[in-house]
C-alpha cells in the first residue's frame, strides 16, 4: 500500500494514505470505547461527530487522551 | 436493554472475565505494573487506558462508574468518597478565589458550612437565592459565578425548586446548574432531561443498598458547554466535552485523594442492583407515614412533598416520576417533646443518616444544625421543634406502630 506516516501518541504510526480517517485509525489502533477518548490532532481537539470527515495526512500527530478508568 | 433495573444489574461489564464471575472482583490493590517501562510512561501521560494507581483509577471502582454513567445517561463519571468530596472536588474544579456560586440557604448544613465556613476564607462568595423563585437568579448571577448548586429535594426542609426553569436562566447565563441529586438519585430524577450540568451523589444513601460503607459520585451530564468556564476552557481545547471529568482525573480528584475504596464500590454496585426496588418500598412508606402523622394530634405539622397540601407537591409531582422521596419532617411543641419521643422508639433508631433500609430519626436543630445560632437555623427553616424521619423500608405497619406508641408515651 501507498502508506504515509503519522504520529500516534508520540510513536510513528503507518497508515493507508488512503483517506484513513480518525475513525479508522481508532480502529486500526484497537481503542476500546471510543467515546471515552479525546482526540487531539496537531494539538486541536476533534469532535467526535468529525471522526468521520477528518482524514489523515502525512505527517500529522495525532493523541489519544484517555480520562476515564484504565483498560481490563 | 434500556431499562434502568437491568442496566444497574448488568452495567457494561465484560464477559471475558477469567472464569466467569458474575461480578467484578474486588481489586484490592494500590498499584498495577505495566508491562514495559513505555507503557507505564504512556499510561502517565494518559496515551494508554491502564489502571496505575488506585488512588486515581482502580478497576470495581471504574466498574462501579460506568454503570452509574448508564443509569444516569451521563457522559463521564467520578467516584469519590463521600458524597461531600463530591461536592468539594466539584467546586474546588469550578471556583477559586474572586469567584461567586448561587446556592440556597435551604441546603444540608454540612454543605452550606463548606461554602460559607471552608471555602469562604478561600475566598468563595457564596450569594443565597431563593430557588422557589428561578426568575430572581438572574440578578445575582454576574462574570464571576462559576454554578449555581441545589438539592433536588432540601434536607430537611423538603423545598423542590423548577429545576428545568432554574437550569434555563444559568444557561442564558452561561453558567452550570450542579444538583445534589441524593435523595432523588437518577432513579426517580433523570437530572441530564431537566437541564442539570452536573449531578453530584452521597451514594452512601439509596444507591449503597443500606448504608454499609461511604461513598460519592460526580457525574457529568454532558449538557454544558465547558469552554464557558473559565478554569475549564484550557481544558476543554484539548478534550472537548470531556474537560470536567479529565480535569478532575489528571488534576483536581487526583491531587485531592478524595477516592472511592475498591471494596466500597463492590458494595456500591450491589446495592445498586436493588435500589429501585427499595426506592419504591422507601417512597410509599413515607406517603403512608405522612399522612398517618398528618391526623395525628400530638403532631402541629408535616412537611412531605407527596402530600397533596404540600406547597411543592405539583412541582415535585412532575419532576419526580410521582414518588416523593423517603424523608419527611414533622413538628411537636419543644425540643424536649422531641427528645421525648425519640428515646421513646424501640424500632426507629436515633441515627444521622437518609435512605438507609431502617428507619432513622434526628433532631436536626441539636445535631446537623448545631453550629448554627438559633436565629441561622430559623431562616435556614430548621425549627427547635422539628424532627426528621428518614423511612426505610421495613414493613410499613411496624414502622406506624413504633410512633404510636412513642408519640403516646411524650
Amino acid at each position: 500500500m501507498n502508506g504515509i506516516i503519522i504520529t500516534v501518541n508520540g510513536k510513528n504510526y503507518e497508515v493507508d494514505g488512503a483517506d484513513t480517517t480518525i475513525s479508522r485509525l481508532l480502529e486500526l489502533c484497537q481503542v476500546e470505547s471510543p467515546e471515552m477518548v479525546a482526540v487531539q490532532c496537531n494539538g486541536t481537539f476533534v469532535a467526535r461527530d468529525a471522526y468521520d470527515s477528518t482524514t489523515l495526512v502525512a505527517g500529522d500527530d495525532v493523541e489519544f487522551l484517555f480520562f476515564m478508568g484504565g483498560g481490563r | 436493554m434500556n431499562g434502568f433495573t437491568s442496566n444497574a444489574i448488568h452495567g457494561a461489564y465484560p464477559a471475558q472475565n477469567a472464569h466467569g464471575s458474575l461480578r467484578v472482583p474486588v481489586y484490592d490493590s494500590v498499584a498495577f505494573a505495566q508491562e514495559t517501562s513505555e507503557d507505564l510512561h504512556q499510561a502517565f501521560a494518559g496515551r494508554r487506558p491502564a489502571h496505575i494507581y488506585s488512588r486515581i483509577t482502580n478497576p470495581t471502582v471504574t466498574d462501579f462508574e460506568q454503570k452509574l454513567q448508564l443509569i444516569s445517561n451521563g457522559a463521564g463519571v467520578v467516584a469519590v468518597s463521600s458524597g461531600m468530596a463530591a461536592i468539594s472536588t466539584l467546586i474546588l474544579s469550578l471556583a477559586g478565589a474572586g469567584t461567586n456560586i448561587i446556592t440556597t440557604r435551604h441546603l444540608f448544613g454540612n454543605t452550606l458550612s463548606l461554602f460559607e465556613r471552608t471555602l469562604g476564607p478561600w475566598g468563595l462568595e457564596v450569594r443565597l437565592a431563593d430557588m422557589t423563585s428561578p426568575d430572581t437568579l438572574a440578578q445575582l448571577i454576574d462574570e464571576n459565578t462559576r454554578a449555581v448548586f441545589l438539592e433536588s429535594i432540601t434536607n430537611p426542609q423538603l423545598e423542590v425548586a423548577d429545576i428545568k426553569a432554574i437550569a434555563r436562566v444559568a444557561e442564558a447565563c452561561g453558567v452550570p446548574v450542579i444538583l445534589d441529586n441524593t435523595v432523588t438519585t437518577p432513579y426517580l430524577f433523570p437530572a441530564k432531561d431537566f437541564g442539570v450540568a452536573v449531578e453530584v451523589l452521597s451514594t452512601t444513601k439509596y444507591i449503597s443498598g443500606g448504608a454499609p460503607c461511604l461513598g460519592g459520585a460526580i457525574i457529568d451530564l454532558g449538557t454544558f458547554d465547558w469552554r464557558k468556564s473559565p478554569r475549564l476552557a484550557p481544558w476543554a481545547a484539548r478534550m472537548g466535552p470531556h474537560a470536567l471529568i479529565g480535569f478532575l482525573r489528571r488534576e483536581v480528584f487526583r491531587n485531592v485523594g478524595a477516592c472511592m475504596a475498591p471494596h466500597h464500590a463492590y458494595l456500591h454496585s450491589l446495592g445498586l442492583e436493588s435500589m429501585g426496588l427499595r426506592i419504591e418500598k422507601s417512597c410509599d412508606n413515607a406517603l403512608k407515614l405522612a399522612r398517618f402523622l398528618k391526623k395525628h394530634e400530638a403532631v402541629v405539622s408535616v412537611s412531605y412533598p407527596g402530600l397533596s397540601d404540600s406547597p411543592f407537591h405539583p412541582i415535585a409531582s412532575r419532576q419526580f416520576s410521582q414518588r416523593f422521596g423517603g424523608i419527611l419532617t414533622f413538628e411537636l411543641v419543644s425540643r424536649g417533646q422531641c427528645f421525648a419521643v425519640m428515646d421513646a422508639f424501640r424500632l426507629i433508631r436515633r441515627a444521622t443518616n437518609v435512605n438507609d433500609n431502617k428507619t432513622l430519626v434526628l433532631h436536626p436543630a441539636s445535631t446537623i444544625f448545631e453550629e448554627y445560632a438559633e436565629e441561622d437555623r430559623r431562616r435556614m427553616g430548621v425549627g427547635e421543634a422539628m424532627l426528621r424521619l428518614s423511612v426505610g423500608i421495613e414493613d410499613y405497619e411496624d414502622i406506624e406502630d413504633d410512633l404510636v406508641q412513642s408519640l403516646a408515651r411524650s
